[in-house]
């Protein structure tokens, strides 16, 4: 019985192409759309766990309060802010991280490029725990900085690709100039998969200083906490110490603290939202598409109120006409979801590769097994639901009315 | 076993035309017995269809009974009564009424899906209806590639699927020509001969109509002659 249904709906389909394709398409466009929206929600959730991961939740993070990007601002951190933080209970390390914004070029009478210069501990577990902060960032090609390398650069990621920071890719031994001054590069970090980062020229704190003509003035403190503390509880005891060491009021510091568990929450949540709101405007697309299938059967069910008579007589039951409508509209439903989703497929794997060509690697697209099962679902339910009151006024049409109707 | 197959007692059918109640049947009594050809004459508008439409289980009366092999069927749900008429009851009807999206073969197939008959045997048993009706080279065309007279014929071999006992032809050859007509009026006959099926014809042709063993003459909702 179910596979003559099965038969039966797909011979009406096909006879009704047109409509049935109008059909089909509006409950595509839905399902696509929500198909790539989540395979993204999904694929950025996925990025944030391994990269909390790699972060590890022991880090805390001390910024100055200010406008604009971090390290241009007029307040900084200072060494003996991170002095006092190093001294206090809980605290297992922490570095202060020099950052300025300026022009590198690989040819002093010509122009270079704007990026992040940022001041690099030597110290090595230091340096890890920097290293650490940027998600497990390592060196990709040569070596790390060390002690005496005040004339060395190790830079990121986006040097060693041409047409991405440079026309040519550069190499170790390569120079580069900052401010004028030489030079050479060490070392090479791995892809971080945002083109900021992946920017980034890294040099120690001493040659920063030397650079660009400043003191201790730090743009960020890590810290990591002792093993078995609790980060959170961490924040709120260091707050209150560096808060009456510098002699300011609750909330009016001129610096705040956050654990990286608090700063992946926050993401988690803005994620959440701005997730959320994407696939409610996709969802209004599905209601669209649903109140077409609905419109669909009920013209359906009024083409065909004869056949319907005509069934009736040679003895089908109310409940077969209603399976009849009902599963129609579902499949319909299924096959816009099917079609949709093998579209929304191509499209995040187009978009992914258009978002990496962009510099954005990070931002991935992901397919976990429910999406592909709920959308199925999800799109027969459309389809069924708006297809049930067509069906059940199909089903209730009495035989000898729906016979004599032409 | 009851000689009498159908019967209508006393039965009315009023209908609600705006705040008018117009009386197609008017406490009509009528019986056919098993293996009987009747044909039901009247002028249009005397009943005859909404006679017809109750003897098929197709409708309910307003008042009365009816009865199909003994069983009172004027207050049975619709889903018995789909039951009922895919089972007992094969209709003809005037205007063929094959669904247009499916071949010969599959109209044939049909009414053995609504009861469950399982694939292997209603092929076969549809094939062997359309050699009964000699369109076996016709059994893959849709109703709209056959002749009038192809269609009904195919609409003989579906009345014939689920091998009921009562065949109802409601102007079976009304939009046929004559030669057509008598072709299919020989497979009704041949139905009731060979096959022993009982036939209730209804018609306004007097020459059809004496096809019938018996012949029952409607008028203002009630048999005046039979």
């Amino acid at each position: 019985m179910i596979e003559d249904l099965i038969k039966y709906i797909i011979s009406n389909i096909r006879h009704r192409f047109t409509r049935s394709f109008l059909t089909i398409l509006s409950i595509l466009i839905g399902i696509m759309a929500i198909f790539v929206l989540i395979s993204f929600g999904e694929g950025l959730r996925n990025y944030m766990n391994v990269m909390g991961e790699e972060m590890g939740t022991d880090k805390l993070i001390v910024q100055p309060k200010g406008f604009g990007v971090p390290g241009t601002g007029e307040i900084y951190l200072t060494k003996e802010d991170v002095d006092f933080i190093k001294k206090q209970r809980g605290v297992s390390e922490a570095t202060g991280m020099i950052m300025k914004q300026s022009e590198v070029k690989i040819d002093k009478r010509k122009l270079g490029k704007w990026v992040f210069i940022m001041g690099m501990p030597i110290d090595p577990s230091e340096q890890r725990l920097v290293e650490e902060a940027f998600a497990g960032y390592e060196i990709f090609k040569g070596r790390a900085l060390k002690k005496g390398d005040e004339n060395k650069v190790a830079l990121g990621y986006n040097y060693l690709v041409a047409d991405k920071i440079f026309s040519k890719p550069l190499k170790l031994g390569d120079n580069i100039f900052i401010n004028d001054k030489s030079f050479d590069i060490v070392g090479f970090y791995e892809e971080i998969g945002n083109p900021q980062d992946d920017s980034n020229v890294y040099m120690t704190n001493d040659a920063m200083k030397e650079v660009f003509d400043v003191g201790d003035e730090y743009a960020y403190i890590y810290i990591r906490a002792e093993k078995g503390i609790v980060p959170t509880e961490l924040v709120d005891r260091l707050e209150e110490k560096l808060r009456k060491k510098k002699g300011q009021k609750e909330g009016e510091e001129d610096f705040y603290i956050m654990s990286f568990e608090q700063l992946m929450e926050t993401f988690g949540t803005i994620l959440l939202v701005l997730n959320s709101i994407l696939i409610i405007i996709a969802g209004i697309s599905v209601v669209v598409a649903a109140v077409n299938i609905m419109n669909t059967m009920y013209t359906a069910v009024l083409e065909r109120t004869k056949e319907i008579g005509i069934m009736k007589s040679i003895g089908a039951r109310n409940s077969t006409i209603l399976m009849m409508f009902f599963f129609e509209s579902g499949f319909l439903g299924l096959i816009g979801g099917s079609i949709g989703m093998l579209l929304g497929y191509g499209l995040a794997k187009l978009g992914a590769m258009a978002i990496a060509a962009a510099g954005y690697s990070f931002l991935k697209p992901y397919f976990p097994w429910w999406l592909t099962v709920g959308c199925l679902v999800f799109s027969f339910m459309v389809g069924a639901v708006s297809g049930y009151f067509p069906a059940k006024a199909a089903s209730r049409l009495k035989p000898v009315d729906a016979l004599r109707y032409e | 076993m009851n000689d009498t197959i159908i019967e209508l007692r006393d039965v009315w059918k009023i209908y609600k035309m705006g705040k008018v109640d117009v009386n197609a049947l008017r406490g009509m009594n009528f019986r056919v017995k098993r293996n009987e050809f009747v044909s039901i004459m009247g002028p249009s508008g005397s009943g005859k269809s909404t006679a017809v439409n109750m003897v098929g289980c197709l409708d309910i009366p307003t008042k009365g009974d009816v009865y199909l092999d003994g069983k009172n069927i004027a207050h049975l749900p619709e889903s018995t009564l789909a039951q009922i008429r895919g089972r007992k009851i094969g209709f003809i009807f005037q205007t063929f009424n094959l669904i247009q999206t499916l071949s010969a073969k599959e109209n044939i197939i049909l009414p053995m899906i609504f009861q469950g008959i399982p694939a292997d045997k209603r092929e076969k048993r549809a094939e062997k209806l359309l050699r009964l009706v000699q369109l076996e080279d016709r059994m893959n065309h849709r109703p709209a590639e056959l002749s009038g007279g192809e269609q009904q014929r195919v609409a003989i071999a579906r009345s014939l699927a689920n091998d009921p006992d009562v065949i109802l032809a409601d102007e079976p050859t009304g939009n046929l020509d004559s030669k057509t007509g008598r072709i299919v009026m020989n497979f009704l006959k041949d139905l009731n001969k060979k096959e022993g099926k009982t036939i209730v014809m209804v018609t306004h042709d007097a020459e059809l109509a004496k096809h019938a063993d018996r012949i029952a003459y409607l008028k203002d909702g009630v048999i005046i002659k039979q």
